[in-house]
């Protein structure tokens, strides 16, 4: 693979390429001048890889420039390929490879925001992640700049809305809207009830949690703040982290462990699967499909209560393993809630899915082509509800998924509804995979502990697939004992992009299902915690209280 | 005043007291119906009257400021008010039954709906005009479906009397094309009541509320309760043009059955509600029609049948 690309970049950008190297099994580096880095990105493309997502770095301090990596997957050989290159920081200019690759366009954008970057040719140079009234010049991810920097806020600017398409109406769904259920904005350009366009304004919780860990803390604390970035893919992300610190330090952790996490995974999808057909019940007006599916993901949470001590926010996962082994017993508990999760699920999804009335509001809804899915590098459920066969626990095996036998549902009709019946597929895949660990799992230590330094300036990428599709996570290893770098991708910042797509000439009546298709997680992509954890308030309550509050719980027991 | 005319007079109040009443009794019914279909256990039966009173104690928003928007709420209550104090007990005229007729009755009813409108088109709230255009559509093409069904009894009776084209046609006597209007009545019903399927005005997920975005406290009551006593109209309507009188002799007797009855009709539409999402305007639009036209089919069959 190496050999071959390297062959293809030499031929075709001659003295342009700087170097290729390949650092581990999967992934291969590719460093371009800055001139090169629209044609690289281009004959990677050709060479079969998918977009990824961006990343740029502050490296002024050591040679004066901004780096910038595009990050590519070769699904079917599991690959990575980051193309490199640097920009110096007094012109950091290069150009965008938007117009090539439509899923990069926030990625380019986010670091115009956050160090300075210019692309030139890009379609929508506007701003993306910072806040309207944050001053010019202020690139909070460069390293001079303080993390705690409060800069004045201003009153007179807004955000500029693209321009609506002649004779539409806009509709404002947002900050504040029952479908959205986190701050965001959307305006919906609609003509009657046709949408015929829609601009999107969001980060509106971006707290700079990349910045904090690459300056606050040390590497053990950031898979917690990793797991608060998403009330519910949290394991997703602390695992991610710590698999790319554990392969750029080179890191092999106990298989136990590996185990563990895989079934950690595997939980928390079918929690987050769950989740998803309660809302997109309700988005349709359906709430017995809400309260139904709702009530049988409780019992998953009073499981990771007993398994974790949290009902969500595990907590487990460490940078050389996990923190909690998994008892006989344990085991056992995991065994029988999954097995009535399965059954009580099968009703669920036999009601649904001869449900006309359902089918009537989610069939031919949210239509987009395989090949539109395909350019806009679409992942997860939404592009397997469109045909493409993409699985990072398949394609990029990590933790003990390659000693799982499970299938990858992919449907074709490239609507709503395959997103719902992809969804719950994968949940009865969940449960397999989760049996499967059970009676797979080989004994042994849970953790390992670190001796060694980790080196510094070391690049590493690592994705890990979430109940919306891969979260990518890229880390640049640092000297404090803390990341120099680190960049999350969540799923919903590359499926959130092609929404207007989807939108585009639907009924304003489907917004909300189209819209809920992509199972949105706007804190991942704002890179925030939404949780809000109660406590105490219970012990200054009566009895009775308690146990009104408490009523289901009590019936469990 | 002899003693009929005190009989009928007692008989306006009673009416007026039993859809105050029992109005948000009968929501309770379906909050409840949903809430045990969804496992779950549900407010009290009286819940909606609590929610009314509490909104009622509120402070009152004019978020307009305009007349029609404050006024909208009182004569879309005053409307419905207006259809229950004509509207004869189990059979029997009230003393303001004979002042009206059918014709006068659809007016009211529409009346009601058009002081919906006007406080939705009173703001420029986008959320309450989509919600306003909705609901007039939906109006446009479910009031013709009512209209059919008393037309169904005014050319079996003859007669634009209410109290005739309500209770004068035994069930007998409305052969097959009654039979097709009660399953019509049945199909409409949750258009009737403004329930999902047919909750397409409001759809609190898309449009928050639809035309009654802007209202608030004592002005959004006065809309619940309309909304209330209008739905319970609605449910009344089948039982009374459809199921015979017991013909007790006891008017007690005759409207608990009746009132049963209507709480069953709750029940159904309880259940209907629980069991679909909401259509699309553009769904509901053709279901609508399909129901039009089979309304007609089921008048002319009267008519030439």
């Amino acid at each position: 693979m190496r050999k071959e690309l390297e062959a293809q970049l030499a031929a075709q950008l001659r003295d342009e390429v700087v170097c290729v190297e390949k650092t581990d099994q999967r992934t291969i580096f590719i460093d371009v001048k800055r001139e090169a880095i629209r044609r690289a990105a281009r004959i990677v493309t050709e060479a079969g890889g998918r977009y990824m997502c961006g990343v740029g770095y502050d490296n002024i301090a050591r040679d004066g420039t901004l780096g910038m990596v595009h990050t590519f997957s070769m699904d079917r050989n599991d690959h990575f390929i980051c193309v490199r290159t640097k920009v110096p920081a007094i012109d950091p200019v290069m150009e965008s490879i938007t117009p090539d690759l439509p899923s990069a366009g926030w990625s380019e954008r986010e670091f115009m925001d956050m160090l300075g970057m210019q692309f030139t040719n890009h379609p929508k140079p506007k701003r993306l992640v910072l806040a309207d009234d944050w001053p010019a010049g202020i690139y909070p991810l460069r390293k001079e700049v303080p993390y705690d920097l409060v800069p004045p806020g201003a009153d007179d600017v807004a955000y500029q809305l693209d321009e609506a398409p002649p004779g539409t109406k806009i509709v404002p769904i947002g900050p504040f809207h029952p479908s959205l259920h986190e701050p965001e904005h959307f305006a919906v350009y609609v003509d009657g009830e046709t949408i015929k366009g829609c601009d999107y304004r969001g980060f509106m919780t971006h707290r700079g949690i990349e910045k904090l860990c690459q300056t606050q803390v040390s590497y053990n604390e950031v898979p917690f703040i990793a797991e608060r970035i998403c009330g519910i893919c949290g394991s997703v992300h602390a695992t991610a982290f710590s698999q790319a610190v554990e392969s750029a330090g080179g890191i092999k952790i106990p298989r136990r462990a590996e185990y563990i996490r895989t079934l950690m995974l595997e939980i928390e999808r079918i929690h987050s699967h769950l989740l998803w057909l309660g809302v997109a019940g309700h988005l349709i007006g359906f709430d017995t499909v809400f309260m139904q599916a709702w009530r049988v993901r409780e019992q998953l949470m009073w499981l990771c209560e007993r398994l974790t001590g949290n009902r969500k926010t595990y907590g487990m996962v460490l940078i050389g393993g996990v923190r909690r082994d998994i008892t006989p017993e344990i085991a056992d508990d995991i065994r029988a809630v999954v097995k009535k999760i399965e059954e009580e699920l099968r009703v669920i999804h036999r009601a649904i899915e001869k449900d006309s009335s359902i089918h009537k509001r989610t069939k031919g809804v949210g239509t987009i082509t395989k090949e539109e899915t395909i350019a806009w590098g679409l992942i997860g459920p939404v592009a397997r509800a469109r045909g493409v066969d993409i699985d990072a626990r398949r394609d990029h095996p990590y933790a003990a998924y390659n000693d799982m036998k499970f299938d990858v549902p992919v449907l074709t009709d490239c609507d709503v509804w395959s997103t719902l019946v992809v969804r719950v597929l994968e949940t009865y895949e969940a449960i397999r995979i989760i049996h499967q660990v059970l009676d797979k799992m080989p004994a042994g230590p849970i953790f390992v502990e670190l001796k060694d330094k980790i080196p510094a300036l070391r690049h590493a990428i690592t994705t890990v697939e979430a109940p919306r599709g891969e979260s990518t996570h890229y880390v640049i290893t640092g000297e404090d004992n803390r990341p120099d770098r680190w960049r999350v991708r969540a799923p919903t910042y590359t499926n959130l992009q092609a929404v207007p797509l989807m939108l585009l000439n639907e009924q304003f009546g489907d917004f909300p299902i189209i819209m809920g298709s992509i199972d949105p997680c706007f804190s991942c992509t704002d890179r925030v915690a939404v949780i809000d954890l109660q406590s105490g308030k219970a012990s200054s309550m009566t009895r009775r209280e308690l146990e009104f509050l408490s009523r289901e719980q009590l019936h469990r027991a | 005043m002899n003693p009929t005319t005190e009989t009928a007079w007692l008989l306006v109040g009673t009416n007026l007291l039993l859809f105050l009443a029992l109005a948000p009794l009968f929501d309770g019914i379906v909050r409840r119906v949903a809430a045990r279909v969804q496992n779950r256990q549900g407010p009290p039966l009286w819940q909606p009257l609590y929610d009314l009173l509490k909104l009622l104690g509120k402070e009152n928003i004019d978020a307009v400021g305009i007349l029609p928007f404050r006024l909208a709420p009182l004569v879309a209550l005053a409307s419905i008010l207006c259809v229950v104090m004509i509207l004869p007990v189990a059979g029997r005229a009230t003393a303001l039954t004979p002042y009206a007729d059918t014709l006068t009755l659809i007016y009211l009813l529409t009346l009601g709906g058009v002081a919906v409108l006007v406080g939705a088109f009173s703001g420029k709230n986008i959320f309450a005009l989509i919600g306003a255009s909705r609901e007039m559509t939906t109006m446009i093409m479910v009031e013709p479906i009512l209209f059919m069904i008393l037309l169904l009894g005014v050319i079996k009776t003859g007669s634009l009397e209410l109290t005739t084209v309500l209770y004068g046609t035994p069930a007998g006597d409305y052969g097959w094309s009654g039979l097709i209007m009660i399953v019509i009545a049945l199909f409409a019903l949750q258009a009737f009541v403004g329930r999902q399927p047919f909750d397409i005005a409001e759809a609190e997920q898309e449009l928050l509320g639809g035309p009654f975005i802007e209202y608030s406290g004592p002005n959004y009551a006065l809309f619940k309760y309309y909304m209330m006593i209008k739905q319970m109209f609605y449910a009344y309507l089948p039982i009374a043009v459809f199921v015979p009188l017991l013909h007790s002799g006891l008017l007690v007797v005759d409207l608990i059955l009746q009132l049963l009855l209507t709480a069953l009709v709750f029940l159904v539409i309880g259940l209907l509600a629980a069991t679909h999402p909401r259509y699309r305007i553009d769904q509901a639009l053709n279901y609508f029609a399909g129901l039009f036209v089979l309304a007609l089919g089921a008048v002319a069959g009267a008519l030439f049948g």
